[in-house]
């Protein structure tokens, strides 16, 4: 809320320019910003016109002269439909700025002299939907006399300087003009004085009018109603009105206004009904009817129509009979809205529970001023008060003949709350050592009552400040008005803790490291993705989980594999031209088992290249990736996490997504680990990405294998002998088999097998391929002797020979 | 011509010999030429017999020194022809080093998880574990438990992914203090421990918003922390991130699990306080929220807050990222271009 500094003159002093005041809340209790209104406007002055005839070559213009307190009246030609003779109106002189740099010129207007403007309060910066019905489409009319040549500025309140206030919904105590001084005076060490309000006695009597019962009494702690009958409803004084524009809010009549106004002024909502539209002088606080209708005025800006609401049994209704009078807290109805014919009206101050407001102005759409303050809460001790006030104002204003004694539907008593808390704990848990005196003068520069019983301190807080309740709360008070900045920081001192990642996340971080050694960049994608990509690569058979209300298809299913995100951002990059792409993520994806609701979180990491490998330069050619190369990427990851066991590439063509013939299973002990491979075709295809592959592993399997205990060997002192080995052998029959077959067979001291040649075509029998190993022999222990060796390669070849029927060549 | 005379005869055409040498093959051929058995040295020293015995040793000397000296010369010239080869050789192999190198990269850490691993670091230094917590959360967990009952306007559907009336992506990392809380042995000493991960909220994806984000929890509870060990903590961090020359500001704000709240502001790293456009010309820049921990958190979980106290503190690494490297548009961060990640390459 905009706190205006004139406004805040009658309850303190102000000394202090809005900006000081502006940093000196935000830093003790609010955020705040300084605002000066009118700025860069000049040249606006009230004007009088002293004699208006039409413009001799213009249907729609007015020639007027305009009393400007100068010597001698100016000519002003003028277009608004609701200019006449001896009003009293805002002119802009000649050099005038107005707003959006627009500037005023004296000049001829279709051939007559013009020596100023004369303005609507939207052509000097007022909102149009915040100008008085009546002045919308034409110029502004002062509602009473005003010396001319005054500042128009001024007079019109449009250059006020202002601190708005952005609150945090817990201190809603500062959406009145009472609470606002409270906290300013607190942060200046000032006592805000404030008149009580009093109503002409002589008007009160004892009404019967109206019968007021509330069904639902845990939504409505507080609902009081006065009549007022045979008022003048008309314009409301200046001083009010601008007050409210201000605001941001609408002059309407005398009566609206001062509702307006006590809510500024309180924070406390007041509506007002025409008491003769009521059907039934009965007052029902009630749930609403499902289906029943309620129209308002109070709607979204950009819809100017009045819309018929349905309402639903959630929602609380103010009515009289089958009447809706308003939607309880949020918008008052059309039905019995005050008008200028208006006589007898009833005023209501209530306090209705914050989250049924809440929800019934979201589900409406009729979030406002006072839907704004019941969400967060008014003082319930100032219900009756803001009564009293709003009808004093209707009075002075309109001019009642009768005003009712206060009528109470329901009345909950407003309790203070009384804090107790200890000097010694507040000191501990602020980390600083105040004297109880200096927080005895805090919480009295707040207005609280505090009793001092040694260590024990006793706070009383006024209804005022309904946010606080606890001992942490009196620690706040204390060290925002101390002031933060006066804090010295220290760090925690206290028993010594050995911090660090947990085992799995140091282990996920080596992986990581790796995949990094291997050039690979980090990509972060998202969780949510649609149906399809959740279930483009569910390898693991992953029952889905989704969002309840997903905003968008897009993210509607927890991921199921890291794949999908890793071919979107090839894609992406290839549309880019980043054509050479080698990428990782390590997140997390979620499977759920059957009949649980709760996922599990199973980390992953996996990766995908596409491109090449190898760049074509001035000394190299270009490689395309290969699955060798993805694979040497995996193997390299795998022997890193340092596990007891044999990883084994098993080719599979089950992945549907994936080249039935480039991928491969990895399987470590009989368990399936994950997987490497090409994009099949189709899929490359349909996502806009050149020959990819990828793989893509189970971290939280890899972390709770069985590690390898590493016991040093001295480098082996002795020789190793090779032996090569070309042997032919049916094109079907896996290296990977024979490679096993030649570790079987070939004793103790074979410590290596490598393949030096795959080949298959030109010379070789038709369905085989030709196979070079290179077997290398050492024994660490002596100097091997070549008919030791001779012996082990004649078992290696006869097994070839009898298990794969391989011709040794 | 007396054996005397022969001899220097012979030395200096020898000397004379070697330093006109071009290669080292005809020093070679006049070594063994010159000083070997069959050269003019040995040939010439067989006239001793006519030489008078008196004068022998002399004889002796002399043709003991002209052999040194021409071997000396050989050398001499042998070093100079090998200078020559190196150089020539070193010439020939001489390369443009400005051409460009065969590419050998290591890969780029996303600059969000360099970020969240700076912080990680920094405080495991200071003694807090790391604890990543549940990307899927318990309605428990993620509002209640932080003070945030039914009905409190940060539930609202529209803001929260739910998966079911219980189950939802958690909205921010503090849902990890409940259950760090009530499982720690404070027997065993103090709470420390940060929360980084991901969490979700129902946005539309923008340049300020993203509906999937990072955050990291801090939390310490013991029974002597306190508001000026949080600005202390905060202090050190930001000028850990920041520079060493940050100041650090709190101001009074609202969560619900914290009672003080505030948020944290640093002086700015731009203007260093001046002001300018990063700072919007206030000198300070608004980097995190925390607070003492909420009496009633510290009780759902068993600790009595009469004799425990808590800090907790909660930051955004996509912010912190956003600041630092001045990325001014969030869902860069998911797009992945290449082009973007690797420009953050070792900058943490
Ligand atoms: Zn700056």
């Amino acid at each position: 809320m905009k706190i205006s500094v004139n406004w805040l003159k009658e309850y303190i002093p102000v000394t202090h320019t809005v900006e000081e005041m502006a940093n000196k809340v935000s830093l003790t209790g609010i955020e705040s910003s300084p605002v000066h209104n009118g700025e860069g406007l000049d040249k606006l002055v009230v004007g009088h016109i002293t004699s208006i005839k039409s413009h001799p070559d213009s249907d729609h213009l007015n020639i007027t002269t305009v009393d400007v307190g100068e010597d001698e009246d100016i000519q002003i030609v003028c277009g608004a439909p609701n200019v006449a003779n001896d009003q009293y109106v805002i002119v802009a002189l000649h050099g005038a700025h107005l707003p959006e740099g627009k500037r005023i010129k004296r000049g001829k207007i279709r051939g007559q002299e013009s020596n100023g403007m004369i303005c609507g309060l939207d052509e000097i910066g007022v909102p149009v939907k915040y100008v008085p019905a009546a002045y919308q489409n034409g110029i502004y009319v002062f509602p009473e006399n005003i010396t001319p040549g005054t500042d128009a500025l001024e007079a019109l309140g449009l250059n006020d300087d202002m601190v708005d206030l952005d609150i945090t919904p817990n201190r809603a105590d500062t959406l009145g003009m009472h609470g606002a001084a409270w906290e300013i005076g607190a942060t200046y060490d000032e006592k805000p004085k404030f008149t009580k309000p009093s109503i002409d006695e002589s008007k009160v009597v004892d009404s019967n009018d109206l019968s007021v019962n509330i069904e639902n009494k845990e939504l409505v702690p507080d609902f009081l109603v006065r009549t007022l009958k045979n008022i003048t409803v008309g314009e409301s004084p200046l001083w009010m009105q601008r007050r409210l524009w201000n605001q941001n809010i609408q002059p309407v009549n005398n009566v609206i206004d001062a509702a307006n106004y006590v809510m500024i002024e309180y924070g406390q909502p007041i509506q007002a009904y025409d008491l003769d539209k009521l059907q039934d002088k009965h007052i029902t606080v009630r749930n609403a009817r499902s289906g029943e209708k309620f129209s308002t005025e109070l709607n979204n800006e950009d819809d100017e129509e009045n819309t018929n609401t349905i309402l639903n049994q959630n929602d609380l209704v103010v009515a009289a009979g089958d009447q809706i009078l308003g939607l309880a807290g949020v918008a008052g109805g059309i039905d019995a809205r005050v008008t200028n014919e208006t006589k007898n009206i009833v005023l209501e101050s209530a306090v209705y529970e914050g989250s049924v407001v809440r929800k019934a102005a979201q589900r409406h759409d009729l979030r406002g001023d006072a839907s704004n303050r019941f969400e967060k809460g008014v003082d319930n001790g100032a219900v009756s008060e803001a009564l009293v006030r709003a009808t004093q104002l209707v009075d002075e204003n309109a001019h009642a003949s009768e005003i009712s004694d206060e009528l109470v539907g329901i009345e909950t008593e407003a309790k203070p709350t009384v804090i107790k808390g200890k000097i010694s704990h507040i000191n501990h848990l602020m980390g600083l050592e105040l004297s109880s005196e200096e927080i005895m003068n805090i919480f009295d520069r707040l207005g609280f009552n505090a009793e001092l019983d040694n260590d024990d301190v006793t706070v009383t807080i006024p209804t005022r400040r309904w946010d606080m309740s606890i001992e942490a709360d009196l620690v706040e008070e204390v060290i925002r008005i101390y002031g933060y900045e006066n804090l010295k920081g220290t760090l925690p001192t206290g028993m010594e803790t050995s911090g660090g990642y947990s085992p799995k996340r140091e282990f996920s971080n080596k992986l990581r490291n790796v995949l990094l050694g291997q050039g690979m960049n980090e990509v972060i994608n998202f969780s949510l993705m649609n149906k399809k990509e959740a279930e483009d690569f569910n390898i693991i058979g992953a029952n889905y989980t989704k969002l309840l209300h997903p905003m968008t298809e897009d993210h509607e299913y927890l991921r199921t594999s890291l794949i999908p995100g890793l071919v979107n951002n090839i894609s992406y990059n290839q549309a880019r031209n980043n054509n050479d792409i080698s990428i990782f993520e390590q997140a997390r994806i979620f499977d759920r088992t059957e009949g649980l609701d709760r996922p599990d979180e199973i980390e992953y990491i996996a990766g995908a290249i596409s491109g090449n490998i190898a760049l074509d330069s001035w000394n190299t050619e270009s490689k395309k990736v290969d699955f060798y190369d993805v694979k040497g990427i995996v193997e390299e990851l795998l022997s890193f996490t340092n596990i007891d066991a044999n990883f084994e590439y098993h080719a599979t063509n089950k992945i549907s997504n994936l080249h039935p013939g480039q991928t491969a299973e990895i399987i470590a002990d009989g368990q399936s680990i994950g997987f490497v491979g090409k994009l099949h075709p189709d899929y490359q295809n349909e996502h806009n990405v050149d020959e990819a592959f990828v793989f893509e592993l189970n971290v939280d399997t890899l972390f709770g294998m069985a590690k390898k205990n590493v016991q040093a060997k001295t480098a082996p002192k002795y020789p190793s002998i090779s032996r090569d080995l070309a042997i032919l052998v049916n094109k079907d029959i896996e290296s990977g088999s024979i490679v096993k077959d030649i570790f079987n067979n070939g004793g103790k001291y074979l410590i290596d097998v490598n393949i030096f040649d795959v080949y298959q075509g030109v010379n070789i029998k038709p369905n085989h391929k030709s196979l070079g190993y290179h077997l290398v022999f050492q024994n660490p222990e002596d100097t091997l002797t070549d008919d030791t060796v001779e012996k082990a390669f004649d078992g290696v070849k006869a097994s070839l020979v009898q298990k794969f029927n391989v011709e040794i060549r | 011509m007396s054996l005397n005379d022969k001899l220097k005869d012979l030395r200096a055409s020898g000397i004379d010999d070697a330093k006109r040498a071009e290669r080292i093959q005809e020093l070679n051929d006049l070594r063994v030429n010159l000083l070997g058995k069959k050269g003019p040295i040995t040939k010439a020293l067989r006239g001793m017999k006519d030489v008078p015995v008196e004068e022998r040793p002399e004889i002796g000397t002399l043709a003991n020194n002209v052999k040194k000296d021409i071997q000396a010369a050989i050398e001499e010239k042998m070093e100079e022809l090998n200078r020559k080869i190196v150089a020539k050789k070193l010439e020939e192999e001489t390369i443009d080093v400005t051409l460009p190198a065969q590419p050998n990269k290591y890969g780029t850490r996303h600059i969000l998880n360099q970020t969240i691993e700076d912080i990680e670091e920094f405080f495991i230094g200071l003694g807090y574990r790391v604890d990543a917590g549940h990307e899927v959360e318990e309605d428990h967990y993620n509002f209640e438990r932080l003070n945030i009952p039914q009905n409190h306007p940060a539930r609202d559907m529209q803001d929260t992914f739910y998966l079911t009336d219980e189950l939802l992506m958690r909205t921010q990392t503090s849902a990890q203090e409940g259950r760090d809380m009530e499982s720690h042995d404070f027997s065993k000493g103090p709470l420390k421990v940060i929360s980084p991960g991901v969490v979700y909220r129902r946005d539309d994806d923008d340049a300020t918003h993203s509906h999937q984000f990072h955050q990291i929890e801090g939390l310490v509870v013991d029974k002597n922390v306190s508001m000026a060990d949080l600005k202390g903590t905060l202090e050190a961090l930001c000028r850990h991130v920041f520079g060493a020359d940050r100041e650090i500001r709190f101001r009074p704000s609202y969560f619900p699990f914290t009672e003080p709240s505030v948020e944290v502001d640093v002086s700015c790293f731009n203007c260093g306080g001046e002001g300018c456009r990063i700072c919007k010309y206030t000198g300070w820049i608004e980097v995190l929220g925390a607070g003492l921990s909420h009496p009633n958190v510290l009780e759902m979980s068993g600790i009595d807050s009469t004799v425990y106290s808590g800090i907790a503190f909660g930051l955004g690494p996509e912010r912190f990222a956003m600041l630092k490297y001045g990325v001014n548009d969030i869902r860069d961060f998911y797009l992945n271009d290449v082009r973007f990640l690797e420009q953050f390459k070792g900058v943490n």
